[in-house]
């Protein structure tokens, strides 16, 4: 499978009355951005705002980020499944506006979504502080039970994601990056010598808001799945979870997935990158049993010598990344785990909900209790005033100068546990 | 809470669905639940099943309370 990204550099975004690229600077057209969106009729209003990098603008309550992308070669344009008939991703060529962010705000219904700051002290702890951003403020009709409320909404930023894409249909790329993996064996004949490693990705789809979709299968009801790492890359799964900001994987976040960036630029070096296993995180015993026995199963009939484990959210899902990492070890597969910290304000509580001897290699991507101040800023896209409702905010963390105090929990990607953040650790 | 209250003397019972976490604490009475969302419920039954359901659950509760272990138990 063969996938070329050709990455359009995005310097600026203006409004103007048509929807094109010229010099780096993406112009859209909002009235007919808006129009667009409003075909759905369980769309009453579309507020869209520009938030560019070091501008003293607040975005709050942000429900997802996505990279508006075209497809204009191959198979998968959209997101298959569900802005689109379902086709193959992952081959051909997609262009990207890169350094663009489509962000998807909208009323809470849950109350897990999260804020970004473009400046100052904020803009430290998100990434997409430094994406230039259009943002999609939806309100839908009275009525509307808070699935399809929800549904609403995000499909609207995916659809608006693809309408600003459309500009790069035509655009010379800046650059193209060209991501091409043979079949397993194949690949295993070229590299012999080099470790099989398998990414053991895992997704939060816990109802309740809280799933994750590839090509619009909401992941709840499959058994892990095997996927090759360009499907990824190339909009075959998306976010609908209204989980703890800090550690969402955001739509945008699962189109640039850090994990397997990294694992495909070892591919041939290093490694022999097998692919992608996809884990769904069950809100039973039963579930977590039959997903952790699954994985292993998968891992071992692939032949890995070792997976890399990702977490998506904290808690009761800190209990399906070690039933993993214990059944790999057992096993003889060596094990690598991604995680966050749920460690209290003070960092001192345990950071995990559970703990295995056998995890002896972990990552930590940061403290998700950590409380940080953000300073008022000039501008507010959304609603202040959620903060009250947001997880790792409280009534009361809005200051009456418009000072925000909260949790990283609140603010977007800033503990990813995919690693596509700015926290690092170093050691002294 | 479950290890602290038991060092105090009073026996008790772990109502949990991940009793995988319960193990770790070291929890001695343990009862394995229905789901993280609802543990004593299922949105899933009839009012009258959920509530034989739950009259269960907590049958098995008491039943756990009552018995003498020597370490970790589950009552299924």
């Amino acid at each position: 499978m063969k996938l070329e990204i050709g990455r359009i550099k995005i310097k600026d975004i203006q409004f103007g009355d048509r929807t094109f690229v010229q010099d780096g600077v993406l112009t859209v057209d909002k009235e007919a951005l808006a129009a667009f969106l409003k075909e759905d009729e369980r769309i009453k209003d579309v507020s869209i705002d520009i938030a560019r990098p070091g501008e003293k603008v607040r975005i709050i309550p942000v429900k997802d980020v996505i990279e508006p992308r075209v497809k204009v070669e191959g198979t998968g344009a959209g997101f298959p499944g569900v802005t689109t008939k379902p086709s193959q991703c992952g081959q051909g060529r997609t262009h990207v506006l890169y350094g663009a962010a489509v962000v998807t705000v909208g009323d809470i219904v849950g109350f897990q979504e999260g804020v970004i700051d473009m400046w100052g002290e904020g803009a430290k702890w998100t990434p997409f502080s430094k994406t230039y951003n259009l943002t999609v403020d939806i309100k839908v009709v009275e009525g509307l039970d808070t699935h399809t409320h929800e549904e609403t909404v995000r499909l609207a930023g995916l659809r608006a994601a693809e309408f600003v894409g459309q500009a790069g249909r035509d655009v010379e790329p800046d650059e193209i990056l060209t991501y091409e993996m043979g079949g397993i064996f194949e690949e295993t004949a070229k590299y012999p010598n080099l470790p099989k490693v398998l990414y053991v990705e895992m997704m939060i789809t816990q109802g309740l808001l809280h799933d994750t979709y590839i090509y619009g299968v909401n992941a709840q009801h499959i058994l892990p799945t095997l996927m090759h790492p360009n499907e990824e890359l190339d909009g075959a799964v998306i976010s609908g979870n209204c989980v703890a900001a800090c550690d969402k994987i955001t739509t945008y976040q699962h189109q640039n997935n850090s994990v397997i960036l990294d694992l495909y630029e070892q591919h041939g070096k290093e490694i022999n990158f097998l692919g992608v296993i996809m884990v769904p995180e069950h809100t039973t015993l039963t579930g977590k049993l039959r997903a952790s026995d699954y994985t292993l199963k998968l891992a071992q009939m692939l032949g890995a010598d070792g997976v890399i484990v990702s977490e998506e959210g904290y808690g009761n899902p800190d209990s399906d990344l070690l039933m993993i990492c214990r059944k790999c070890e057992k096993a003889g597969i060596k094990t690598v785990l991604i995680t966050d910290e749920c460690a209290g304000w003070d960092g001192m509580s345990q950071g995990l909900a559970d703990t295995v001897p056998e995890a002896v290699a972990v990552v930590s991507t940061g403290n998700v209790s950590h409380v940080v101040t953000l300073p008022p800023a000039d501008k507010v896209i959304g609603d202040a005033e959620s903060i009250a409702v947001l997880a790792g905010g409280w009534k009361g963390a809005l200051k009456e100068d418009g000072t925000l105090q909260c949790e990283l929990n609140a603010v977007i990607g800033s503990t990813s546990e995919i690693g596509y953040h700015n926290v690092t650790c170093r050691e002294y | 809470m479950v290890k602290e209250i038991e060092r105090y003397g009073i026996p008790i019972v772990h109502m949990a669905t991940i009793t995988t976490i319960s193990e770790s604490v070291g929890a001695n009475r343990i009862v394995p639940t229905v789901a993280i969302p609802h543990p004593v419920g299922d949105p899933s039954l009839s009012p009258e099943d959920e509530y034989a359901l739950r009259k269960e659950l907590v049958g098995k509760a008491l039943k756990a309370l009552t018995t003498e272990v020597t370490g970790t138990t589950h009552f299924e």
